[in-house]
């Protein structure tokens, strides 16, 4: 059973299972034009894109993806109470006990998805079953169904359409005392779409699904509306096959349901094949006579509901028994013509002109913060938390800028000005250089602490496994530093991890550099895998980045912008320099070159 | 996704193969050399020849026959064909009394496996209704049962066991003949769920199937087009020569119209039953509209109407479907108007097309088919949700 006065009382913060935009999108605008203040679809569960765009009113709203419910973080797991699950027939019998068991709020959900196998759907309804034990009372409707919908409250699912202008002219912001029970989705929305025509308003519209064994039951769907304190009547279209109607047919008897009924069954049409076919639903094949529209619509009649004998009957029973009341149409903002903006961009903006960093005016910017603390907000896409961070950064900014003319990215620069380029294009060729051998080290280091301190791998075993794959451990090593003669940069950058008390990722490395330099002296921590370990630290333990956070920095080389940064000062140095001594072009000395000799 | 019937050839080698029980049944398809199967056979054996299509009542319609030589085969075979059948079984013909026929029938069903058993089995089953006893499989149903039957406790789990991995919907065992333990499945009628093939762990396919039976080759591309679709088709003909076309969409919707056609007493008149759902693309739909209208130009029928149909779609795409039905009529477009008045030249009225449908892009839709159908000459009505749905069928008969 659904508990609706749940589902109309509280916010609704909801998750859908696989990708279907126009079926999100839908929803999105019903929270819209119900007005509500914020999108109820908080994640979604798919592949690709990090954040999928989709309209929120006129405006747009991006919304997180993940690749599977677990990685989605605590805080919105805990407050998802509903999911739309429209992965296909093969998936949804896997993916959704995988839903229900990690999210501890969830209240219940939707299975979209036709072809889902008779026995995954039997072992669904027996899962949810058994989590009825427990304190919450869940619901899965479905297979195969469009939904749930309450007028203002509620859309889950394609129930009511997907178009906006769909939306306003089904009346589904204003509610009623009616309900809409079905097997078919189609049909679901045609009496939504009638009953607001006859001024007729809804309390709430379910499609069960036409498949075999639907996991809400007809029953439990009658009885959800026999308790709905907002619904008087109900209306119900089946179709011919199975023999939900003979149990309706009880309960109305047990005086169970009480409320009144105006039902038609479909399928009379059966009458007229000499072996009738499968109709368009899994369920509509009657195969005993039992399950005939006639004999279903005989037993309804009988136990007191009011049956159209056909569709039409049906239609003016409808109109007959139920007040109109004056469900107007409500004036909405208009959403036609909206148009998806090319991109997206979450640091800076123009406002009226002025240049602003982080929704705040440039000049207001500059004036208050220092050009390493900038520098840090646009990297990380916002204000830091911690002064350390800002220090920090200042700290490397300064440590990377320049190592010398002899390092290959300082080399380039040099022979590229000194063949008479332009600036933007020598320093265009010393950053071409950066790379895994040379400077783009910080961020595999970072990725080797992080993964290493993340799994709790142990540090002896992180080491045997680099040294058995024949792996160089980024971080690690220096040509000219030994455990002897220790590199006083990287000094300067542990001391920073000083203040923080729990420095998983610094001690983590430490371990790890007392494993290397056992091997050999100078196997010793670098200043890449110093800067990796201590910003992974900071980032963790100042500004509260969780480790899936953190890999997505390693892996949009966040670690290695620091370095391209500050070295792309030094090279334009060099190229400056270079211009000033003017010492013309560069030619290798040939006895730099050694001749392979091919003839022997 | 439906139920659907093996084959009982394959449902006993599917079955027996997992209870290591010999199985040496032999189907005859129409690409079997009869000749050389018949070689194969014993002359001191007696045999049974029965119909293997997925047909009820088999034997008391006369589609099995029992306890015959070798050499009477061939005729049988042919004598069935007559019939018009396609597919047979021949198996060796197992002797027993009357009194030893056994009723044993699986089902799955929400609360677990079933099964219906009765110890007076055999065809009269039917009578003897009341003798059926339904247990759930669980261990004291499956000790009930085995206890039933006369089998042992491991042989009926591991039937259950079969029944639930092949994805198995439905298992008629009747008659059951048991014998020092080993069940003898005299004759089988095997339902799987169509939508348990990818997890049934290759225990059957499409060839295990019974094709419908005697299909146009309309029914059979609506078939295909189905398998190979997102998309929900349906297509079945109950009137070659019909008058009254109908080209629906969405399962619920398209059986209000069927029904109504049916209610104002045109089923006479029925040419077809069909639907698309789950929005299908421009191109299915197209393929589609195609077959319907194929039926229409073969129909002997004087008189011709096309109701295009449906509720409001909650999620289909009435502009794009649309798009894909305007091509197939534009295409027949001559044939249309060539259609009906009398053979010998007389007023041809040509063909009328009644829509009424709603939802996702209706507007656009249903302006662009009542451009086409008025530009054409084939305009019964275009009506959108405003039309109570029932009324079209009344508008397109008048």
């Amino acid at each position: 059973m659904i508990e609706l006065n749940h589902l109309r009382d509280n916010e609704h913060s909801i998750i859908m299972i696989g990708s279907h935009p126009q079926i999100l999108q839908s929803m999105l605008d019903f929270d819209f034009l119900s007005g509500k203040p914020t999108p109820s679809v908080k994640a979604i569960i798919g592949s690709g894109r990090k954040l999928e765009k989709f309209f929120w009113g006129r405006k747009e709203c991006l919304i997180p993806v993940y690749a599977n419910v677990n990685l989605i973080p605590t805080k919105i797991k805990e407050q998802i109470n509903l999911f739309i699950n429209v992965s296909s027939g093969r998936r949804a019998l896997s993916s959704t006990p995988e839903t229900i068991a990690a999210l501890p709020n969830l209240r219940g959900g939707v299975i979209f998805a036709e072809n889902l196998p008779e026995k995954h759907a039997i072992e669904i309804w027996k899962t949810i079953r058994q989590a009825h034990g427990k304190e919450k009372n869940l619901f899965i409707i479905g297979p195969a169904s469009v939904g749930i919908l309450i007028p203002g409250k509620l859309k889950l699912g394609a129930i009511g359409g997907i178009e906006n202008n769909q939306l306003i002219a089904a009346h589904l912001f204003t509610s009623g005392n009616t309900a809409v029970l079905c097997s078919s989705g189609g049909m679901t929305n045609e009496l939504i779409n009638q009953l607001a025509r006859q001024n007729i308003g809804l309390s709430f519209a379910l499609a069960f699904g036409g498949d075999r064994f639907p996991i809400l039951t007809p029953e439990s769907a009658f009885l959800t509306a026999e308790q709905d304190a907002e619904t008087k009547q109900i209306v119900y279209f089946g179709e011919l096959g199975g023999t939900d109607e003979y149990r309706l047919a009880e309960l109305i008897k047990e005086k169970k349901i009480t409320k009144p009924i105006i039902a038609y069954i479909a399928g009379s049409v059966a009458g007229v094949f000499a072996e009738p076919p499968q109709f368009g639903h899994a369920k509509a094949l009657a195969q005993k006579g039992e399950e005939t529209a006639a004999a279903k619509k005989t037993a309804l009649r009988d136990a007191g509901a009011l049956v159209g004998e056909s569709y039409e009957e049906f239609i003016n029973l409808i109109k007959n028994n139920i007040m109109s009341g004056d469900n107007q149409t409500q004036n909405h903002e208009d959403l036609s013509n909206r148009k998806h903006t090319l991109f997206t961009c979450g640091i800076s903006g123009d406002k009226d002109g002025a240049p602003t960093i982080l929704n705040e005016e440039l000049t207001k910017i500059a004036e208050k913060m220092s050009y390493p603390e900038m520098i840090i907000s646009i990297l990380l896409g916002q204000k830091p938390k911690s002064k350390e961070l800002v220090d920090f950064t200042e700290l490397v900014l300064k440590l990377l800028t320049d190592h010398g003319p002899c390092v290959s990215g300082a080399v380039n620069t040099m022979i590229t000005t000194r063949a008479g380029k332009d600036l933007v294009s020598s320093l265009c060729s010393g950053l071409l250089t950066i790379g895994d051998r040379f400077g783009g080290a910080i961020n595999e280091a970072a990725n080797n602490w992080l993964k290493g301190a993340g799994e709790q791998i142990d540090p002896a075993v992180f080491v045997e496994n680099c040294a058995s794959t024949q792996k160089h451990i980024a971080g690690i090593g220096h040509k000219k530093y030994s455990s002897r003669q220790p590199d006083p940069r990287v000094k300067m950058i542990l001391n920073f991890s000083q203040s923080l008390s729990q420095k998983t990722f610094t001690d983590f490395t430490l371990k790890i550099e007392k494993i290397t330099l056992m091997k050999k002296a100078n196997l010793i921590l670098n200043v890449d895998g110093a800067v990796a370990a201590v910003m992974l630290d900071l980032l963790k333990e100042k500004e509260g980045y969780d480790n899936s956070a953190l890999s997505e920095l390693v892996a949009a080389e966040f670690f290695n912008a620091l370095f391209v940064l500050s070295r792309s000062v030094g090279f334009v140095g060099h190229y400056l320099d270079q211009r000033r001594l003017d010492e013309g072009l560069f030619r290798l000395p040939e006895d730099e070159v050694a001749n392979l000799d091919w003839s022997g | 996704m439906p139920r659907v019937k093996l084959f009982e050839h394959n449902a006993k080698r599917i079955v027996c193969k997992r209870l290591f029980f010999p199985y040496n049944g032999i189907a005859v398809t129409p690409q079997t050399d009869i000749d050389s199967v018949i070689k194969t056979l014993a002359y001191d054996k007696k045999y049974v020849v029965k119909v293997d299509q997925g047909v009820k009542k088999r034997f008391k319609n006369g589609l099995v026959v029992l306890n015959i030589g070798r050499a009477e085969i061939k005729t049988t075979l042919d004598n069935l064909k007559a019939k018009g059948f396609d597919y047979f079984l021949i198996e060796e013909f197992v002797a027993h009394n009357a009194d030893e026929e056994k009723y044993l029938c699986l089902e799955r069903e929400r609360e677990g496996i079933t099964a219906s058993v009765s110890a007076t089995g055999g065809v009269d089953i039917e009578n003897n209704a009341g003798a059926i006893k339904k247990y759930l499989l669980d261990d004291a149903g499956c000790e009930a049962v085995a206890k039933q039957i006369g089998l042992d406790l491991k042989t009926i789990t591991k039937l259950e066991q079969i029944f639930d991995d092949c994805y198995f919907s439905f298992l008629e065992i009747n008659p059951l003949v048991v014998s020092n333990n080993i069940p003898y499945f005299l004759d089988m009628a095997a339902q799987v769920d169509s939508a348990g093939q990818f997890f049934a762990n290759h225990a059957w396919n499409e060839t295990d199937i019974v094709p419908n039976n005697k299909k146009t080759p309309q029914e059979n591309a609506v078939a295909v087009l189905k398998k190979n679709s997102q998309a929900s088709f349906s297509l079945s003909v109950i009137n070659p020569d019909g008058a009254i076309f109908l080209l629906l969409s969405g399962g619920g919707g398209s059986l209000v119209v069927a029904d109504e056609v049916y209610n104002l007493g045109y089923a006479d008149k029925l040419a077809n039953y069909g639907e698309y759902s789950g929005n299908p693309n421009e191109e299915e739909t197209y393929f589609y509209a195609k077959q319907v209208l194929s039926l229409l130009k073969n129909s002997k029928s004087d008189k011709k109407i096309i109701i295009i149909g449906g509720g409001v779609a909650n999620f289909t795409d009435v502009r794009v479907t649309f798009r894909g039905i305007i091509r197939a009529l534009d295409e027949e477009k001559d044939a249309l108007s060539a259609q009906g008045g009398s053979a010998s030249g007389g007023n041809k009225s040509g063909v009328k097309i009644f829509v009424r449908r709603g939802g996702p892009g209706q507007t656009e839709g249903l302006a662009m088919m009542k451009e086409f159908l008025e530009k054409n000459n084939l305009c019964g009505g275009v009506y959108g949700p405003e039309l109570p749905l029932q009324e079209i069928v009344k508008l397109a008969i008048k």
